[in-house]
């Protein structure tokens, strides 16, 4: 160890020290976490069989239970963007932006963002609960006498089934919201004849998300949802595995698990919004 | 032949979480109680210059008061902790404290059944016991089935291989927890507390069990138990840990006779029970 220290250059000792440093802190055990899982998956004790059952099993648990509530939230709140845009854009004269303003809230934007919030808020705490109840149990410690490797066993499969089901939650998410709440958008505006004061057709709500819809909101559909799943799995195996056989530490666990999750969540949207930055810079460029 | 099992100069501390109320009664202090205090690390010595070897095929019970760290030896040896300093030897080989760890340790076939069972609670008892055969790939689906259905047949938890954990009493959970580290065939086979909770009479079934593991398969076993007539009726020996350290391994019948005091201490209740009958 000392003859590797002597080795290094100043300039190597200090990412020496920040990186000692970063993998101290809370998101560096993570990143920790995240990159022993995606090692486990190349393991010698791969078992693809069994590995695709407990995949299969935990897209179920993590993405399919949760669709009804998806739903709902996605329908009605597809509805509300669109009442809310059509009747605000046509009195101030943007009428024409509204396929955009749906694209940036709901594909864009809230779409993944509310999926991953209501996967992290059922499954991520889920999941918290369950490690950190075997972890009260010795059961985390029976798997490693046994040879098994918890992150191998436990926190491999989960990552790849959460971020399958958070893929697949958002797509469902932002189809569902557009065409469910154009339906009910629709049935609004039939009952409530001219009062609203929105025109209101397929036609022109398809032709104009369409329109707006660029290749970085199809390059956003894929890596949100791969982002946010990696987080909410992660966090939630995280704190979980944390517990050490301590009962007080399980209701903390728990509720970090979906607290921070949604810090983490937000704070990466945030970062990846950057790429849209710079698309915009790159379109004023084009109009100057 | 190398010994199944050394330790020498084995040293365990652990550091506390003591928590002190604030030193001084500010204003905070008197708000919001004692919600700001300040915690304090305190070194607490556990174990101390422990040193044990075991023979292949040899069994061993741990016994001594509760709270004095046996269950804490065992986690050690399985890997479960890293000890502060010390050596230990399995089956000969000397591993290094940055390798000492339960998936390194499991890997030179030591198992491990935990004081309450710890079987995974989401798999049937089949699956469990199937699991670590299944996860290192020990043989095709049918040869596991097999294996399987032996040990439980063999810890007579057959009629239950469908049932979920938590539908099972204590007893059988243990026995279950024996069947699956058998099927790995262990050559060294640690148990924490194997006949608590068991009545007298899978008590009394178990026990030929452990002595024909010990017989047939050659497994040198740990026992830490504080049923320490069990010593007696698998004619092993018996080590205390008394005063941070193990004594010397002695026969149960030694022990009986013995003057010191701890020894005199938990015989009591032995000798006047024999005495009686």
């Amino acid at each position: 160890m000392e003859n590797e220290k002597s080795t290094l250059s100043p300039i190597g000792k200090i990412f020496d020290w920040l990186g000692k440093a970063f993998l101290k802190t809370t998101p560096g055990k993570l990143f920790a976490l995240f990159v022993k899982t995606i090692l486990s998956f190349f393991s010698a004790n791969r078992n693809f069989r069994t590995d695709f059952r407990n995949v299969v099993l935990q897209t179920f648990f993590t993405g399919v239970e949760i669709f009804p509530i998806l739903f709902v939230v996605a329908s009605l709140f597809g509805t509300v963007v669109i009442v809310e845009t059509m009747s605000i854009m046509s009195k101030v004269g943007f009428a024409n932006v509204v396929g955009n303003v749906l694209v940036v809230t709901v594909v864009r934007e809230l779409g993944p963002i509310f999926t991953a919030f209501l996967i992290a808020g059922r499954s991520g705490s889920a999941l918290a609960t369950m490690i950190g109840n075997m972890q009260i149990n010795s059961e985390i410690d029976a798997l490693s006498s046994m040879g098994i490797s918890p992150i191998r066993y436990l926190v491999m499969p989960s990552l790849l089934g959460g971020v399958i089901a958070v893929f697949i939650m958002s797509i469902c998410f932002c189809v569902s919201s557009l065409g469910m709440g154009y339906l009910i958008s629709k049935i609004f505006v039939m009952v409530a004849g001219q009062t609203m004061n929105v025109q209101l057709t397929w036609n022109y709500l398809y032709t104009s998300l369409v329109d707006a819809l660029t290749f970085t909101d199809f390059v956003m559909i894929v890596l949100k949802p791969l982002v946010f799943g990696i987080i909410i799995v992660i966090n939630a195996c995280y704190q979980g595995l944390r517990v050490e056989r301590d009962f007080r530490n399980l209701p903390k666990a728990t509720s970090r698990s979906v607290i921070f999750s949604f810090l983490y969540i937000v704070i990466a949207d945030a970062m990846l919004s950057v790429f849209f930055i710079f698309q915009y810079l790159g379109e004023i460029s084009k109009i100057i | 032949m190398a010994e199944a099992l050394r330790i020498e100069n084995l040293n365990f501390s652990i550091y506390e979480n003591v928590r002190t109320p604030a030193a001084k009664g500010g204003v905070i202090s008197k708000v919001f109680g004692n919600t700001f205090r300040s915690s304090s690390l305190t070194h607490r010595q556990i174990l101390k210059d422990i040193n044990m070897s075991l023979h292949p095929g040899e069994t061993v019970c741990i016994g001594g008061p509760s709270g004095q760290g046996k269950s804490l030896l065992l986690r050690l040896i399985a890997g479960l902790e890293k000890p502060d300093s010390g050596s230990l030897f399995y089956f000969g080989e000397y591993i290094p404290r940055e390798k000492h760890s339960a998936l390194q340790i499991a890997l030179r076939q030591v198992g491990l059944v935990l004081q309450n069972g710890a079987l995974i609670s989401n798999l049937t008892v089949r699956d469990n016991v199937a699991l670590p055969l299944r996860y290192h790939r020990r043989g095709t689906e049918k040869e596991i089935a097999e294996k399987v259905g032996m040990a439980l047949d063999l810890m007579r938890v057959s009629s239950v291989a469908s049932n979920f954990p938590h539908t099972l009493s204590a007893g059988m959970l243990k026995r279950v927890a024996i069947a699956r580290s058998w099927v790995m065939d262990p050559k060294l086979l640690l148990m924490d507390e194997p006949t608590a909770g068991l009545d007298n009479y899978n008590r009394r079934n178990l026990l030929p069990l452990i002595d024909n593991m010990r017989s047939l398969f050659q497994t040198t076993i740990v026992i830490v138990t504080h049923d320490l007539r069990m010593a007696d009726e698998l004619d092993s020996n018996l080590i205390f840990l008394h005063d941070k350290t193990l004594t010397e391994p002695h026969s149960f019948d030694y022990w009986m006779q013995s003057k010191e005091v701890f020894a005199v201490q938990l015989f009591r209740d032995l000798q006047k029970r024999d005495g009686l009958y």
